[in-house]
């Protein structure tokens, strides 16, 4: 499996569980903290992300998903950070009991 | 909260990416599973599938079964277990998922298998694999049924000329024309040789007859009607001297000769 078929796949995995709402961005945001964020995203969008947020007013977890879409998370934030955002919200739906590390 | 939707979403693109592969599916999902939770209509197409198919692999029954019909019939802490494999072999750790019975909403009436751990699952015994596979059941008859000759003659002859073509390769077939002899005519020549060219053959002639002219059928069928004739019309052959013949008449033929 190559390194761009492992970033899809977490994309994707990421976007469906906001969809079909396994997990929420505030989920999303819990374990990608803004210092995740601030380590992992490039500068031009950090900077979008500002934008959004000054333009709008102030800075939600939906806003930020909103700029840091799912397939820029997967390509950005460590896949260990999403994995435990898709297994934390699969164990409060009862689904295991493990929560990957 | 749609969790059979996103157990599609992340299962189909999982094996769409080559994140995982089918072995992966039916290692959590196992035959024992199936059968406890695939319905029956599926379970047929997937026979049928398999009988039709010259190398029944896992992909096949995945393909068949439909990752949708998987999320929607196989319990859920099944397909989470396989995609969290998936996904910490992804993150490159050996992750022992673990299945929390009590956690999970109750879906069916079945009761709910324990899934054996992987490692463990034991490779199908040898028996199986050589075991031949059952020839499927014939085709439904799509037009009227012929009924059986009635006398065993007429039994014989049909299978007889049934038989024909079976044999017909064995006989070389000869050509027509060395079958015969050869006339001074010059036809044979013409016939052993190869075809000469010849022209095209004219188009039917479209051209508008006039009155007058008869065509063959026409003059033909004035030939086969009959003429009404009188009876004092006849002549008497019997008594007629001239036409009267003997066998003293036909004894002197070889002298004319």
């Amino acid at each position: 499996m190559s390194q761009d078929q492992r970033q899809q796949w977490f994309a994707r995995v990421v976007e469906s569980g906001l969809q079909n709402q396994i997990f929420n961005p505030s989920d999303v945001l819990a374990h990608a903290t803004p210092d995740v964020l601030a380590n992992h995203l490039p500068p031009e969008l950090l900077s979008k992300v500002l934008q959004a947020s000054l333009a709008a007013g102030a800075m939600t977890p939906e806003r930020v998903l909103e700029t840091v879409t799912p397939e820029l998370l997967a390509a950005h934030i460590p896949h260990e950070v999403l994995w435990a955002c898709i297994a934390a919200a699969a164990a409060r739906a009862g689904l295991t009991n493990v929560v990957v590390p | 909260m749609n969790i059979k939707a996103f157990f599609v979403d992340a299962l189909t693109s999982a094996l769409d990416l080559g994140v995982a592969r089918p072995e992966d599916v039916l290692k959590h999902v196992t035959p024992d599973v199936l059968a406890q939770h695939l319905p029956r209509p599926l379970w047929a197409r997937l026979f049928t599938a398999c009988l039709g198919a010259p190398r029944v692999d896992a992909t096949l029954v995945v393909e068949t079964i439909g990752i949708p019909n998987l999320a929607e019939h196989i319990p859920s802490h099944i397909i989470w277990a396989c995609i969290a494999e998936v996904g910490a072999r992804a993150l490159g750790k050996e992750v022992d998922v673990h299945v929390a019975p009590t956690a999970l909403p109750a879906q069916k009436s079945a009761p709910t298998p324990k899934p054996a751990p992987a490692p463990l699952t034991p490779p199908p015994p040898d028996v199986i694999a050589s075991t031949p596979r059952p020839t499927p059941p014939p085709m439904a008859a799509v037009g009227p049924s012929i009924p059986a000759p009635a006398s065993a003659a007429l039994a014989d002859l049909i299978s007889e000329l049934e038989s024909e073509p079976a044999a017909a390769p064995v006989r070389p077939r000869t050509p027509t024309a060395q079958r015969f002899r050869q006339s001074n005519t010059g036809i044979g020549r013409l016939g052993a040789s190869q075809r000469r060219p010849q022209a095209a053959a004219s188009p039917a002639r479209s051209q508008r007859r006039g009155s007058t002219e008869v065509s063959d059928t026409e003059s033909a069928e004035v030939v086969s009607q009959e003429i009404a004739v009188d009876d004092s019309q006849l002549v008497d052959w019997s008594t007629t001297e001239n036409t009267q013949a003997t066998d003293d008449d036909f004894s002197d033929l070889g002298r004319k000769r």
